[in-house]
């Protein structure tokens, strides 16, 4: 290309998108490191409490909270049976399990009916939410925790509520059908009611199971995925637990729990009117509406995060999958934000509204966007003779290993605590991912979270198919009288 | 003046990342080590522990051997092997012992620190080797802003007993629901000193709110003496005393406590009533039987949940009474106890507990 072509503001302008680039790189990844600092100490005071036995002994006492854990079952007939003995066979004293078969087609009811021995129970419910028809309510001969809803297909949220009414104790847990909760992560989980913390949500780390020895519904042997997709996950959901959000609980609280392990107040989540029906990613979407809901009743509730608490759970091992799954994320981000801009640097709901949510906008939802300007004017004005390789160069690199440092403080950080992953190969495979993740896999991300801002504006509002692999291989019900809230 | 900014910091970057590898490395090793040590420091410690407990042979052996280790292996040897093995008397007897030892005053100083974790080693170590002159480190920890030490910091104001214990109980009323539960929990593990502390507690007049965190720790508790006093306080003014009451008397299996609880069953408050029918199960009060059959009625969802699953729990007559309540006219009864009765027995209970 000659200099003739090229117009005369061009270079210019070149230069100010560069230098407004690094900036926004500058301000964001200074915020990661922000939040980095912020995450050390808090991971150092979690691992001393969660490795003293004696401490672990205080938190088996009666004294735990009362929890309902809540699971919505949708066609999940090949692993219902052994997913549910995992969610039955928890360490801690107190808690039931509702499970809800969200008008499966297969044979998830059945399979249920023979393994657990159910029987139909009159509905002693309080119905509190609009949801999809409930069929019938089951209890189990064998396993008293155990309360089996059938209802109408509704979707996850509104298995969700349909199982918030059903729950009887004060504390609900909801998690996936599909993640393996570690037997002891329930009384992990409960740690913050220990230090007399006003807890409307706790949230625990997710990690990733592929290639993890599992037996009878629990991880044995935890090990890293050779495959490039899912390595580079695992070292994607380390870095987004470990210190993204510990460091968030200094900083107004976290807007993240994921649907897939996250422990609620009931009444909080039932005087919201509970799952949104309308998201993509209703577990944002309810922690965004309960910071919200908290600030403006002006009621005592945070939103924190523990990080030893673990439950693991599938990720995607094909291109197509992944980007469904992270296209279908980003759209619920941009769908949430946008409903909820009057949030938006707006002081009347303090670090929420000035620190988190801006977060949202800018470091994440317009991510992608700016990655993408970024790739695209720093490519085409080096190939024109714009911009100088050298500084292109300088430019990706400092970008790019950045988010490599970031990765290898949170294996650091793992390594130090937790140690989950034992044999030295993996830790060298989490360092190796770390390295590779700028090479492919973000450009891959960035195309479907731009994807997603095609689909938005379109008005989409499905999921889209995911595919598992598998682990180690609204009308009211005729109610005589509701339970009052408070068990005694 | 761009292009070197980001030389620059691309500089540091490599620089971190290099230091982040190295850290890894390094940090593998050291957490390694240590954890080597502490493992040779208890494999060591066992036999002298073993000999000592079965054979009989020198105390000063122990001594000798933590002397030997680092304080911090020193420390985490014996906190490993307390529990399982040191039993009071044992402890009284090694205590005096180690309390002088370089490594303990050493680790004791940091009582005091800034840190909860280092308060936390303290008020762990004090469980074991504290005396009387740690009275007053034990009383600071007891009240100490963090939980995690205040818990363990009970278990060693309980091997001193008297007047630490009474510390402790007359700060539970003033902790959130919450941690009270958990401190009754740490408290119930020593019933000797602190049933002691509790009775003269268990009064009529004391304020509301100590009286229930009293009870409950009662309860906790088990102990005969203090569940008889509790006893004396079902007929209590107050309704949230009179619920305490009836929840902690089910772990309180005398005669003289059914027609005490039947009263209850029959209180204008829900609650006790609830409790009430939850306690005359847990105590297979067969003579409950036509009270409870009567409760499995009542206009409380709560109340006729408990009744229908004591009745359950109590077994023989008491079950099929609730079978016939099953084939009864009056709709919430027979919800109530369709859904009791296709429970198993051990079904029962465990929603008994809850």
């Amino acid at each position: 290309m000659t200099d003739a072509l090229i117009p005369a503001w061009f270079p210019a302008a070149v230069h100010v998108a560069d230098m407004a680039i690094l900036w926004y790189m500058f301000v964001v990844n200074s915020f990661f490191a922000l939040l980095l600092a912020l995450a050390a100490p808090q991971l150092f005071a979690h691992w001393r409490f969660g490795s003293e036995d004696v401490l672990a002994r205080s938190l088996t006492s009666s004294a735990v909270p009362r929890v309902s854990i809540l699971v919505a079952a949708h066609n999940e007939s090949v692993s219902i049976v052994d997913s549910l003995r995992s969610l039955l066979t928890l360490q801690y004293p107190y808690y039931e399990v509702v499970l809800v078969n969200d008008g499966s087609t297969d044979d998830t009811l059945q399979r249920l009916h023979d393994a657990y021995d159910l029987y139909e129970v009159p509905p002693a419910v309080m119905r509190r939410l609009r949801t999809e028809r409930v069929k019938a309510y089951y209890r189990s001969r064998t396993w008293s925790k155990l309360l089996v809803v059938d209802k109408h297909n509704g979707g996850k949220a509104d298995s969700l509520n349909v199982a918030l009414d059903a729950a009887r104790f004060p504390y609900v847990l909801a998690c996936d059908a599909d993640t393996l909760i570690e037997p002891d992560a329930l009384l992990r989980l409960a740690r913050p009611f220990l230090f007399d913390q006003k807890i409307a949500a706790v949230g625990g780390t997710i990690r990733v199971v592929n290639s993890c020895t599992v037996d009878d519904g629990r991880v044995i042997d935890a090990r890293v995925d050779g495959r490039w997709l899912s390595g580079i996950q695992t070292v994607e959901y380390l870095r987004a637990f470990l210190f993204g959000r510990l460091g968030w609980n200094l900083l107004g609280g976290n807007l993240i729990i994921s649907g897939a392990f996250g422990l609620f107040r009931r009444d909080y989540l039932t005087e919201i009117l509970g799952y949104a029906t309308s998201t993509v990613t209703e577990d944002f979407e309810l922690i965004v509406r309960l910071q919200r809901y908290l600030k403006e009743q002006r009621k005592p509730g945070k939103v924190v995060f523990i990080p030893d608490p673990v439950a693991w759970t599938e990720v995607p091992t094909s291109v197509a999958v992944f980007g469904r799954q992270r296209e279908r994320w980003h759209r619920g981000l941009i769908a949430t934000i946008v409903a909820h801009r009057a949030v938006l640097f707006n002081p009347r709901y303090g670090a929420m509204g000035l620190i988190a949510m801006p977060y949202f906008l800018i470091a994440e939802l317009l991510a992608p966007l700016v990655e993408a300007i970024g790739l695209v004017i720093t490519v085409l004005c080096t190939l024109a003779g714009v911009l100088a390789p050298g500084f292109a160069l300088a430019f990706f690199a400092t970008a790019y290993l950045f988010g490599t440092l970031l990765s290898l403080a949170a294996i650091l950080m793992e390594e130090v605590s937790f140690h989950r992953y034992r044999r030295t190969s993996d830790t060298l495979r989490l360092v190796f991912f770390a390295f590779i993740e700028p090479f492919g896999y973000r450009q891959v991300t960035v195309y479907f979270r731009l994807k997603a801002f095609v689909r938005y504006l379109q008005g989409d509002h499905t999921w889209g198919r995911m595919k598992r692999e598998g682990f180690g291989g609204a009308q009211p019900a005729t109610t005589p009288e509701p339970s009052p809230a408070p068990p005694v | 003046m761009t292009f070197d900014a980001l030389v620059v910091a691309l500089a540091v970057e490599g620089v971190l990342i290099l230091g982040s590898l190295l850290g890894l490395v390094l940090l593998r090793q050291h957490l390694t080590s240590r954890a080597r040590a502490v493992d040779a420091g208890v494999c060591a410690l066992e036999p002298a522990l073993h000999g000592w407990l079965v054979h009989g042979s020198d105390v000063r052996q122990i001594v000798a051997l933590l002397r030997a280790q680092t304080p911090y292996v020193a420390f985490r040897s014996v906190a490993r092997l307390a529990t399982p093995y040191l039993t009071f008397e044992r402890q009284q007897i090694l205590a005096p012992l180690l309390r002088d030892e370089a490594w303990v005053r050493d680790m004791l100083r940091h009582g005091q620190s800034r840190l909860w974790w280092r308060r936390f080693d303290a008020a762990r170590l004090l469980s074991i080797v504290g005396g009387d002159a740690d009275k007053v480190l034990i009383g600071a920890l007891l009240n100490d802003r963090s939980p995690a030490v205040r818990l363990v910091a009970i278990d060693a104001a309980a091997r001193l007993g008297g007047q630490l214990v009474a510390v402790e109980l007359d700060g539970l009323p003033h902790r959130q629901d919450a941690v009270q539960a958990y401190q009754i929990a740490a408290l119930a593990r020593h019933p000797r000193p602190v049933a002691a502390a509790l009775l003269p507690r268990l009064l009529p007049d004391a304020p509301p709110a100590a009286l229930n965190a009293w009870i409950d720790a009662s309860g906790a508790l088990a102990s005969p003496e203090a569940l008889t006093r509790v006893r004396t306080l079902a007929t209590h003014p107050r309704a949230e005393v009179r619920l305490h009451v009836a929840r902690a008397l089910r772990r309180h299996a005398e005669p003289d406590t059914v027609p005490v609880l039947l009263a209850l069953l029959a209180d204008g408050d829900w609650r006790v009533r609830a409790q009430a029918a939850r306690a005359l199960g847990a105590l297979r009060a067969r003579s409950a039987t036509p009270a409870l059959t009567v409760a499995v009625r009542d206009r409380s969802w709560w109340v006729r949940y408990r009744a229908a699953l004591a009745l359950a729990q109590i077994g023989g007559e008491a079950r099929e009474a609730l079978l016939v309540v099953t084939r009864g006219e009056d709709p919430l009864a027979r919800d109530m106890s369709i859904l009791v009765a296709g429970l198993s027995s051990a079904a029962v209970v465990e929603m008994s507990e809850v």
